[in-house]
């Protein structure tokens, strides 16, 4: 006999577990299934490092608000708090007051677009005639109503700047320079995008959306992780960690369950994925979907271009110019948006950077620098060898060595994850930090693909619930919950 | 040259315009209309006599007209069968090897992309034969499968024989071994000579397929057979008065396929276009499956219809109307029959017209007489039955005439 449940959720990465606590919450008995031994996905300290948005309600955690310090190679490195740019020296950075007026203007920007970001994608396929069109036709009158509040100069501004490209909009209001760079590379971070490509100031506005501060979580991303993991568990979700799904059981259009690695199957009227698309599909038989449908995942843009390099260390190192506790800030190596471009360069050829953007942070209490390293590209042309690991390994040692000299003899080991491994280890979509690019063509209504915006992914019963689901990426839980919302409200668990 | 403008005279010539098909030269020598038309590229006669000769020839003779310009894909593989079947709306596992199926293809919305005659060689191995270029959407649909998709539009050549004495001339021509085939019938009758009995006319007839190179002989082969079965060559003209008696429609003349309408909603789904027992939503999952049953569940906008016209002035292009006021669908299709003695068309009704409104119908026709033209509303009635139907169509083995 196989074991029942109104719900499986694949994969327990942070969307995955969010989606089983919204629908354990509402009395359903939901099943987890995550095929590495250990819950968090991408959501780990050996991956990320930061939160960029806050919690989701039910997710108890520590977390501390930290700053931002873009260094610069000459010594007078940036400090940023809440849209307050100074230099780290407490002396007042000349383009403080231009720097505000436009970090304020996209927050206040991107606070409109949050509405849209939250809950499920706008659509008005179901027309006008209905209760549901009207209730979506008022949403979007809601922004369209904050827009127009913004009066009318700064109506057209937010309209100029939305689908153009970051390098353009910060050059127009400052010299380039540590301060801007450190918001270009904010833009592109985990993107195949370069501070010139179209789009870059919505996913600038994107990250902006709830203030645009990080927090470093107490106890590192794996507490995350947890807490998302107890939230879920609270609610009476089952989470079985080493059991992977070798396939969806679909038979007349109608999903009954899926088969486990482990030779079982557990039955279910409703299994929501938070693999990509193509996995997905895959998990259900490419005969399940329609021919354009299965042709959008396979052109979906994934190409993952995040690192991470986590250095153990024999001590803490010192940043010259930085006090002690500056150093603990979240560091940005981003000299120029220029330089930021540039670092992209590579990537497209794939190959790799030679002065790549980093963002780091030393996690609280541990002897360890965490690092992103941006624009790595998934296909190196010479492959994923070790001398290509090593090579990036060192480039990475020694750009941050340029800042904090003598680091390179407190280094106890390296561990480096190219979007290759993460990839591997985690299932994303080659290996990106948003299972697809966010890319205007693959935002809101169109995420991942047209025709797939509403979690609903072909067959009855079939939802996807991960990163690649609108709204995206970032550890927000929200496809998960939307996912699970539109499940209730299909009455299909 | 000198004054640096490009020499033409230097750089080699670019062959433009149509291209000869398979037998170009034997028709420029028959042909006494010089009406030639653009089939997918092919030169292809219009008409070669007169249109009157050649449409009386296919009801009363044989007649030749070289299908060598349709598109020809061939699908072959452990698991052709499965993505046909993923593909077009009907059950192609009821189709057995040595047969030759009629099917249609939908996109995701449920609209028609084109329709085509499936052959099947084997268990493994098919031939999709249709009016647009297939390759590409082919190609994404066999994506996730065990098969392979080869374009053999240029590399195989076809001829229709279709006719009355079609059967006696090819047994005259040798090929008596197609005596006890049914219609849609496949075989391979010589080694690398496929005969299937198949046509675009509703009448008694044959398809033949060959290599490219060899469909010239294979010509020249039938056309020695020539007296004293009648038969002639024809063009598309007559070939389009004959399927409109069969009731056959034709792409991007009584629907759009779907890829090639650029306005929303130029499709039309297979139940719109009355092919309802050619969809099978018991078969497993085929694209367009899911907006199809939401169709059937919220009805169909459209009705592709067969009308028999009051009078004898075909009625191409009328407009329809219900109680001669109401505008309800347009004509598609039509001609004076000559065999059926009727003026006849395909239209397309808006539903509910065409479906459960059948009464009082009218199309709108104008008259020229000498100089003077003049708006009738002739009285319409929808019939089900096409509008030539012979049991010599269908008799196996076929009797000689």
């Amino acid at each position: 006999m196989s074991e029942k449940f109104d719900a499986i959720v694949i994969g327990a990465g942070h969307n995955g577990l969010s989606a089983a606590a919204s629908l354990a919450a509402r009395g359903k008995s939901v099943c987890v299934l995550e095929r590495a031994d250990h819950i968090g996905g991408m959501a780990s300290d050996r991956m990320a490092h930061l939160l960029y948005n806050p919690l989701p309600r039910g997710v108890q955690a520590q977390t501390r608000k930290i700053d931002t310090v873009s260094m610069s190679p000459d010594g007078k490195h940036v400090v940023l708090r809440d849209g307050i740019a100074s230099y780290a020296s407490g002396e007042a950075h000349p383009d403080a007051t231009d720097f505000k007026t436009l970090h304020d203007r996209l927050v206040t920007y991107a606070a409109l677009l949050n509405s849209l970001a939250e809950s499920a994608p706008p659509g008005l396929d179901q027309g006008l005639t209905s209760l549901a069109g009207l209730r979506e036709m008022s949403r979007l009158a809601k922004l369209g109503i904050g827009v127009k509040r913004l009066g009318t100069p700064e109506m057209r501004e937010f309209l100029r700047i939305l689908l153009t490209n970051v390098y353009d909009l910060l050059l127009d209001e400052m010299p380039d320079g540590p301060l801007p760079g450190a918001l270009a590379s904010d833009a592109v971070r985990g993107a195949f995008a370069g501070p010139r490509s179209p789009g870059t100031v919505l996913t600038l506005m994107y990250r902006l959306r709830n203030g645009g501060s990080v927090s470093l979580p107490a106890g590192g991303m794996g507490t995350i992780a947890n807490a998302y993991a107890d939230a879920a568990r609270k609610a009476g979700a089952d989470i079985r960690c080493g059991v992977g799904v070798t396939g969806v059981i679909v038979e007349d259009d109608v999903v009954l369950g899926v088969t486990t690695s482990d030779g079982g199957q557990l039955l279910a009227p409703a299994v929501l994925s938070s693999a990509g698309p193509m996995q997905t599909m895959q998990m259900a038989g490419i005969p399940s979907f329609d021919i354009e449908a299965v042709r959008r995942a396979r052109n979906l843009r994934a190409k993952g271009t995040t690192s991470k390099l986590n250095i153990a260390l024999k001590g803490r190192p010192e940043f010259t110019g930085l006090t002690k506790e500056q150093a603990k800030s979240r560091l940005l190596i981003a000299p120029s948006v220029a330089e930021v471009e540039r670092a992209f360069n590579p990537a497209k050829y794939g190959e790799l950077p030679s002065a790549p953007s980093l963002e780091m942070v030393m996690p609280d209490g541990q002897d360890r620098l965490s690092v992103i390293v941006s624009h790595v590209p998934l296909d190196l042309k010479s492959g994923w060898t070790e001398k290509a690991r090593g090579t990036l390994t060192e480039t990475v040692i020694a750009a941050i060595e340029a800042y904090a000299p003598g680091l390179r003899d407190q280094i106890a080991s390296t561990d480096l994850l190219t979007p290759a491994d993460i990839a591997q280890l985690t299932g994303a979509p080659g290996g990106h930090w948003h299972h697809a690019e966010m890319g205007l063509d693959q935002m809101l209504t169109t995420r991942p693909t047209v025709g797939m915006a509403r979690y609903r992914f072909g067959v009855r019963g079939l939802y996807l619930c991960g990163a690649s689901a609108h709204p995206g990426g970032d550890v927000t839980g929200m496809p998960g919950r939307n996912s699970a919302a539109q499940v209730l409200l299909d009455g299909v668990a | 040259m000198m004054d640096g403008r490009i020499d033409t005279d230097s750089i080699a010539a670019v062959p433009t315009g149509l291209i000869p098909g398979p037998v170009q030269s034997r028709l420029e020598k028959i042909s006494t209309a010089k009406s030639w038309g653009n089939w997918a590229g092919y030169v292809s006669p219009l008409v070669l006599d007169t249109v009157e000769f050649e449409y009386f020839a296919i009801r009363n003779q044989t007649t030749l007209f070289d299908v060598s310009p349709m598109h020809k894909y061939r699908v072959t593989g452990p698991e052709a069968q499965a993505m046909l079947n993923r593909m077009v709306t009907r059950d192609i596992r009821k189709i057995k090897p040595g047969r030759v199926g009629y099917a249609l293809w939908c996109d995701e919305e449920g609209m028609v992309i084109d329709d085509g005659t499936l052959f099947r060689f084997s268990e493994t191995d098919f031939r999709l034969c249709c009016q647009e270029s297939m390759h590409g959407w082919l190609l994404d649909a066999a994506w996730g499968f065990d098969v392979t998709i080869e374009d053999e539009s240029h590399s195989i050549g076809g001829l229709s024989l279709q006719g009355p004495t079609s059967f006696s001339l090819l047994d005259a021509a040798g090929l008596s071994a197609v005596a006890d085939m049914k219609p849609f019938d496949l075989r391979e009758i010589e080694p690398g000579l496929w005969i299937s009995r198949t046509g675009f006319t509703g009448d008694l007839g044959y398809e033949l397929w060959t290599d490219w190179q060899k469909t010239g002989a294979l010509w020249d082969r039938l056309w020695e057979q020539k007296q004293p079965w009648g038969l002639r060559a024809i063009g598309s003209q007559a070939l389009d008065m004959v399927r409109i008696e069969a009731g056959f429609m034709a792409a991007k003349v009584d629907f759009q396929p779907v890829l090639r309408a650029s306005r929303l909603g130029r499709g039309r789904s297979p139940l719109e276009l009355g092919f309802d027992r050619l969809v099978d939503f018991t078969k497993g999952h085929f694209n367009g499956r899911r907006a199809l049953l939401k169709q059937k569940e919220s009805g169909l906008r459209h009705h592709l219809v067969k009308l028999e016209i009051g009078g004898f002035k075909p009625a191409d292009g009328s407009l329809i109307y219900h109680r001669k006021k109401r505008e309800v669908g347009h004509v598609t299709s039509a001609i004076w029959s000559p065999t059926a003695k009727r003026n006849i068309a395909l239209a397309e009704l808006k539903a509910p017209y065409g479906g459960e409104k059948i009464n009082d119908l009218w199309a709108e026709v104008y008259v020229n007489e000498e100089g003077i033209w003049d708006k009738r509303l002739v009285p319409v009635t929808v019939v089900t039955d096409p509008f030539f139907k012979n049991d010599r169509a269908r008799a196996t083995p076929p009797r000689p005439f």
